[in-house]
């Protein structure tokens, strides 16, 4: 049984490690690491690190592709690839492991990046895997911001109208873009009533409660409803290291200091 | 001169129904837009027929997603909208994954004339040959059209099919191997045109009148505008003093671009003139003709301009 508060913490505490080396968006990892944990652990979603490319898989797309130092450090804790690849080699510039995921990457779908991709090329994937009638799940990490692309709502209205119930969009609603809260330059809310406008079913949760998150996960399964599934996740920005959390200035920061980090470390105990 | 009795639109979707009644993973995704040959897909293969709505992002991203899961993906649209609304997605959802997806644009340059620029798909050749991994075509009649679906399906790259939307005289035989990406057309001696699409047919006339003055000239048609293998275009041209390149497309990167970079790439020593659409030129409501004449790429004016070359 997976101790997913411990889990957590222990991904945290690598991804402080490695950002602090060479960079990254730590405080836009640390709001989905509960979510992607609880993916990943839980049992829930089917995947098989030694054969990336098994046809029965559930498939997880980051679409937030600036959130990857947390998959990343997710993957190789499962061993899709070498720890060593993370440690030596990650925004090095010299192999994929780069500032984005890329489809090259051992247990990365997609190469994604440029925000209001993924659930487009989702509703895509999900629409074939229909087609075809496999029974496997795919879902989409996307970022409160990037829900301002248009992009992202055109697939929302494919996906709904092509009964895509297969599909679970999890949005990481930690209420902060990348110069300032949400709230302050988007009229994102309502954001339950828009996509259920869209006519997707919505669920709202605590995006670190790992009771919450682990029924939400389990209910995206076993729902008999024709319509995409929408997890709106509340989320913290920069959660587990307090001097992190909720501030819009630390979407491009890292840690920097020998303090800093021995403080965040401290709090990931 | 016989005259197709389809649009290329048509040719292409009535060759691709014969294979996709026979590939249920042939899949047509349409921006809301149709055409009289796509009825029939449509009723006899709703289950491989996608209407996606007005949503040029969105359709390449789920064309994307299916190619991903092995499908066929054809995307269907108007050539200005299916390649500038959504660039970004082609580059990265496309070609930065290196997915078999093909897109068909309708309407190059000024096929839709009076509707203005918003349907002018006057910079096409110039921003879609800028993405690594893309295979660029460019018929210039219907029965390149329709052998162009089974190059689409053996292909395992990203395509992009740029469709005039006139009935054009046919130059091609519907058996043509399409593997070299041109043809020569005419053989001569005097000044080498270079032509695709529509300006392969003004090339013609030109040329035809243009021998009564005792030019001699030879017409290279490039329907594959992308990859153009260097070697073949030199083996072609290196023995005349002048290139003349012929595009309804702007200037700025179009095939004139494609041959001028050659030349220069392989320190061939050949002047070259460029005609195509100038860039003060680009927005308009004229009718096609009327279009041509003012960017002087017409029959009289290339006429006009052979005849005042001296270099002979």
């Amino acid at each position: 049984m997976t101790d997913y508060k411990k889990k957590s913490k222990e991904i945290r505490r690598k991804i402080v490690e490695i950002t602090s080396i060479c960079g990254g968006h730590i405080a836009s990892s640390f709001s989905y690491v509960d979510i992607l944990v609880a993916i990943y652990y839980s049992g829930i979603f089917k995947h098989n690190p030694g054969k990336p490319d098994w046809q029965e898989r559930d498939k997880f797309i980051l679409s937030k592709g600036h959130g990857e130092t947390a998959l990343f450090t997710v993957l190789a804790d499962l061993n899709y690839f070498p720890e060593a690849w993370l440690n030596e080699h990650y925004r090095r510039g010299n192999c994929y492991l780069g500032g984005h995921p890329d489809y090259k990457i051992p247990g990365v779908e997609i190469t994604t990046g440029a925000l209001g991709h993924g659930l487009g090329i989702a509703s895509g994937i999900a629409l074939a895997s229909k087609k075809e009638n496999e029974k496997n799940f795919h879902y989409v990490l996307m970022g409160d911001a990037e829900c301002t692309e248009g992009s992202v709502w055109e697939a929302a209205l494919f996906a709904a109208k092509h009964k895509l119930n297969n599909l679970i969009a999890i949005i990481d609603y930690n209420k902060i873009g990348s110069i300032d809260f949400i709230e302050n330059f988007t009229s994102i809310a309502p954001f339950k009533d828009k996509w259920e406008a869209f006519g997707w079913e919505v669920m709202e949760i605590d995006g670190h409660n790992f009771k919450e998150i682990i029924s939400a996960l389990k209910y995206s399964k076993k729902r008999e409803k024709s319509s995409p599934l929408a997890i709106i996740a509340h989320t913290v920005k920069g959660k587990g290291v307090s001097f992190i959390e909720n501030d819009p200035t630390w979407h491009v920061k890292k840690l920097s200091t020998t303090d800093e980090i021995d403080k965040a470390l401290s709090e990931l105990k | 001169m016989e005259f197709s009795k389809l649009q290329m639109r048509d040719a292409f979707i009535e060759k691709l129904y014969k294979r996709a009644i026979k590939d249920k993973n042939i899949i047509f995704i349409s921006n809301e837009f149709g055409s009289e040959s796509l009825d029939k897909f449509r009723s006899d293969l709703p289950e491989q027929f996608i209407n996606a709505g007005i949503s040029e992002q969105n359709i390449i991203s789920v064309a994307a997603g299916m190619a991903i899961q092995k499908k066929k993906v054809f995307v269907y649209s108007i050539a200005s909208f299916i390649t500038l609304r959504c660039f970004e997605q082609i580059k990265l959802d496309i070609c930065a994954m290196n997915l078999p997806v093909t897109i068909i644009g309708v309407g190059t340059c000024y096929s839709y004339c009076v509707d203005g620029p918003s349907h002018h798909a006057t910079e096409d050749i110039s921003i879609m040959r800028s993405l690594s991994g893309m295979n660029i075509y460019s018929p210039a009649d219907s029965n390149i059209a329709a052998g162009l679906v089974d190059v689409a399906l053996n292909s395992r790259k990203p395509v992009y099919i740029r469709l005039d939307r006139e009935k054009l005289p046919i130059f091609y035989s519907i058996k043509e191997n399409i593997n070299s990406g041109y043809k020569v057309l005419k053989e001569g001696k005097d000044i080498c045109f270079i032509s695709t699409g529509i300006m392969t047919h003004k090339a013609f006339e030109a040329v035809t009148d243009l021998e009564k003055f005792n030019f001699n000239i030879k017409i290279i048609d490039i329907y594959r505008l992308k990859p153009v293998h260097h070697i073949d275009i030199i083996k072609e041209i290196k023995n005349f003093k002048i290139v003349v390149t012929l595009e309804e497309h702007t200037l700025n990167g179009g095939l004139g671009s494609i041959i001028s970079e050659i030349l220069h790439d392989n320190n061939i020593n050949i002047k070259l003139k460029r005609l195509g659409i100038k860039e003060e030129l680009l927005y308009s409501y004229n009718l096609r003709n009327d279009n041509h004449k003012k960017n002087e790429i017409d029959k009289d004016s290339i006429i006009e301009l052979i005849k005042n070359l001296n270099f002979l």
